[in-house]
């Protein structure tokens, strides 16, 4: 069966502002979101900028009936949920679907079989927050020690009731079933930074087996977290370049130092053409064909050959039904992590094969540093509403590109866009790489 | 066209057993998996004891165990699992397109590291309670082991896989709670259906029984608490007297094909995967919609899709996790899609002996319906001792019974309100 799959509405929670559009203003300025960390004191780390979610609020725009839920339940969602839930509010809204009028009872989006409505969100396991543990870590101490006899008799009764359900990975998912009453497929993937390309590429296959007509598809993460940078740290991945936080996140640059952590939460909605076509949608983009691979290296590893990043690319060209010359361009994951561009610069010449020479090739994370889970869907999105435009927007920072990279970056000043085919990859260290062809509209 | 979609292999480690076959009798005899906790000491948590794997020489399943150094109960768990999979399929190295494999793994966390957490929240706190992070990070830049912190990442398990078995394929790797293993084997299904690849690694793994993770399910009251001198007797699906689940852990990994790429290699077949439904409640964080209608639509979209009406169905794996809202809700829901049928069809929990395996417990109670249709039996709920007049159906009390058994439907209902159901049937070609 051969359903076409349609993109109708975009929602963003990023560093660089909130909304799709905030985003796409910022890649096209060349505007970093990237500063010192303020979130917590970053002191003994060795990485200390980050870009960080400034101010959202996750009830924004939506029905009094609803936020009074979000309002209610924001103690019990962690900030990767509460940026998802926020993210995912704004793609419905964008998309069109009448929200339904609640002074007058109605359900919410009334026009629609809410048992036909479903979502994928790319997630990770969220790391507690350190203020959760502390009184209860404090009242298990047993003669200068930590102890498990204490946790269990004095930490734990005061522990907050709820405290596993504000960090679930399908959180994201549930609270925004509850909101939009989707009753169908619901699932979360964690797969790191390759997260929300998969969980595009799920949303699209059960559109297209007809198990649904509406589909969220998203990702959402925060790496501003003392755990998380913490374990970052340890392995040296982060961009040490403290001093210039904007320019400390250089995709491809010969003088790139690491990932910089970022957060945000970006979410689509997805639904068969023939549904949109029904009902007069507003259409950003149709997604041609997604793929993924995995890198067979290592678990902390980037193969040399980039075959994990290649064989997503070419399993999603290929789904595309299109040859890699037809691309107009590429977003590539680019997270600055020297090992990582190189397998990403690798694997896109092997996919891309002689078209490598012509088609443009950009990336985001200087403006966003690295959003995990998020970083595949907010680039689509800010992609999307760039490359309307018919330019593709320069790298940021990528002032000296890397030369054995082999690619056609995008350096200094926009390009034309030739094609309205556009490629978009991301990949996790040691695991799975995604990749998406969606035809701008 | 929808290429059928058929199991060639099976492995598995749980509470009961390093082998199908040792998880399978044990079952089938009543035993039960349920200890005093030995994994950490929780000696003056709330509850005392979960149903735990025993102990086993990872080096016998992957070709280095340094690789596994670092890695959590889950990993290791997968890695045997995966292991004894594959060599149940005689999926050789070489005879399969690393390109065209998968992995589909409903997966939970690492095991935290929760000393060094704690000592380093401690270090951290101040007189106002708060936590710096700069302290904090003083004692865990020194403390934290940099490897064993990115075991703790959910898609370790998938990762491990891919790299130990050469698979470079799509990698999935998912978390619905106690969903999450079913969705994952459903999901692959479609891959297979598809034609996108030919075979798919699916399965789950997951071990919860740690300090943090007994502390959250002991805060929302969700395992039981009771029989602390016999936990064997603590894990009571529909019965009266059911007070919350019994944490288990462990990992089960089939290996799925479609069937020309299964007959092709001349793969000996368990059965035959038909249907798959997946729903969501979008009603409340933890309980279930209390007219069952996540559940029912799940249970319904999988008979849909595998072509079998109620009455053909021989045998239901129930979620039933011996919480009162969940064994309520899923008796109704049954009773909804079955009707008067569903007092006919025997319906049981394994999670009465096995423990409740979170992310691994529906790929577990899968392989479970598989060993039914091989030796036409049902496992018996064990601990069903006081009838409840909600939950008045067939759940095969306390001993496993002889029976026609071709074709049955397994259920998984996550926390967070994801439903999913499978139907499993024995293979005809």
């Amino acid at each position: 069966m051969n359903r076409r799959i349609v993109i109708t509405g975009l929602g963003a929670v990023t560093p660089a502002g909130i909304g799709a559009p905030a985003l796409a203003a910022a890649v096209c300025e060349g505007r970093s979101a990237i500063g010192p960390i303020t979130r917590f004191d970053a002191g003994n780390y060795h990485s200390r900028v980050a870009a960080e979610v400034r101010e959202f609020e996750p009830a924004d725009g939506i029905r009094k009936d609803q936020s009074r839920y979000v309002k209610k339940m924001a103690k019990v969602m962690a900030i990767d949920i509460q940026m998802a839930v926020a993210a995912a509010n704004l793609a419905v809204l964008d998309c069109g679907l009448p929200v339904g009028n609640a002074a007058a009872n109605e359900p919410v989006l009334p026009t629609i079989d809410h048992t036909r409505f479903g979502m994928i969100f790319g997630t990770s396991f969220i790391p507690t927050e350190l203020d959760d543990l502390a009184g209860p870590v404090r009242a298990s101490y047993v003669d200068g020690r930590f102890t498990l006899k204490g946790w269990g008799a004095r930490g734990i009764p005061q522990m907050f009731p709820l405290w596993l359900l504000k960090y679930l990975p399908n959180m994201h998912a549930c609270h925004t079933g509850i909101l939009w009453d989707a009753q169908g497929p619901s699932n979360s993937l964690t797969t790191s930074d390759a997260g929300g390309l998969l969980a595009l590429d799920e949303a699209s296959r059960i559109l297209r087996r007809g198990c649904a007509d509406w589909m969220l598809a998203g990702g959402a993460e925060s790496r501003v977290n003392p755990v998380v940078v913490l374990r970052y740290c340890l392995v040296h991945r982060l961009a040490t370049a403290n001093d210039d936080p904007p320019a400390a996140c250089r995709p491809f640059d010969l003088d790139r130092t690491g990932q910089v952590s970022g957060e945000g939460a970006a979410v689509l909605m997805l639904e068969g053409a023939d549904v949109a076509e029904k009902r007069g949608a507003r259409v950003y983009a149709e997604v041609l064909g997604t793929g993924a691979g995995t890198t067979t290296a290592g678990v902390n590893a980037c193969d040399a050959d980039g075959r994990a990043v290649a064989t997503a690319c070419r399993r999603a060209i290929a789904a595309a039904g299109i040859q890699p010359s037809d691309l107009g361009a590429v977003v590539a994951h680019g997270p600055a992590y020297a090992p990582q561009d190189r397998s990403e610069a690798a694997g896109l010449r092997a996919a891309l094969g002689p078209a490598v020479k012509d088609v443009p090739v950009t990336a985001i994370k200087g403006v966003t540093g690295n959003m995990g889970a998020a970083s595949g869907l907010a680039e689509l999105a800010a992609a999307i509403l760039v490359l309307r435009q018919g330019q593709v927007p320069p790298i940021l920072n990528c002032a000296r590109p890397d030369p054995e990279a082999g690619l056609a970056f995008v350096v200094g000043r926009p390009v034309a866009l030739k094609s309205k085919a556009i490629l978009i990859t991301s990949n996790a260290i040691g695991g799975q790489a995604a990749a998406a062809v969606v035809r701008l509209l | 066209m929808r290429r059928r979609v058929v199991i060639t292999g099976m492995g598995s480690v749980t509470p009961l057993g390093l082998t199908v076959e040792e998880t399978w009798q044990n079952l089938l005899a009543g035993k039960s998996g349920i200890r005093p906790n030995r994994i950490f000491d929780a000696e003056t948590f709330p509850t005392t004891f979960a149903a735990q794997v025993p102990e086993f020489d990872i080096a016998r399943y992957v070709k280095n165990a340094a690789d596994f150094a670092k890695a959590g109960r889950n990993v290791r768990f997968a890695a045997a699992a995966a292991k004894m999979a594959i060599e149940d399929a005689r999926l050789a190295p070489g005879t399969f397109d690393p390109t065209r494999t998968c992995i589909y793994i409903g997966s939970g966390e690492g095991t935290l590291d929760f000393f060094t957490l704690c000592e380093s929240i401690a270090y951290g706190t101040g007189d106002d309670g708060k936590v710096s992070a700069a302290k904090f990070a003083e004692m865990g830049l020194k403390r934290y082991d940099a490897l064993r912190e990115l075991e703790q990442e959910p898609n370790m398990a998938a990762n491990h896989l891919a790299a130990e078995h050469g698979i470079a394929g799509p990698t999935y790797s998912n978390l619905t709670a106690c969903a999450a293993s079913t969705q994952a084997i459903g999901e692959a299904m479609d891959l297979l259906r598809t034609g996108e690849v030919d075979t798919v690694l699916a399965g789950g793994t997951h071990s919860m029984i740690h300090p943090l993770g007994v502390t959250g399910f002991n805060l929302l009251t969700a395992i039981s608490t009771e029989h602390k001198d016999e936990p064997w007797r603590a894990s009571r699906p529909f019965d009266k007297d059911r007070a919350g689940f019994v944490l288990g852990e462990g990992s089960t990994i089939m290996i799925l094909e479609n069937l020309e790429h299964a007959k092709a290699r001349g793969a000996r077949i368990w059965a035959e995967l038909t249907g798959f439904g997946s729903s969501a409640d979008a009603y409340r964080m933890t309980d279930i919609h209390p007219e069952g209608r996540g559940p029912s639509a799940a249970m319904r979209l999988a008979l849909a899709d595998a072509g079998v009406r109620p009455e053909e169905i021989d045998y239901i794996s129930a979620h039933g996790t011996g919480t009162t809202e969940n064994d309520k809700v899923e008796t109704l829901s049954v009773k909804l899609v079955f009707g008067p049928y569903a007092y006919k069809v025997p319906m049981s929990s394994v999670k009465s002996t096995l423990g409740h395996l979170i992310a691994a417990a529906g790929a577990t109670e899968l392989m479970t319906c598989v060993m039914a249709i091989r030796d036409q039996i049902v496992p018996p709920t064990m601990n069903l001792e006081t009838p409840d007049p909600e939950c008045d159906l067939d759940y095969v009390p306390n001993a496993a019974r002889k029976a026609k058994v071709e074709v049955c439907l397994s259920n998984s209902f996550g926390f967070g309100g994801q439903n999913d159901s499978l139907v499993v049937r024995r293979f005809v070609p």
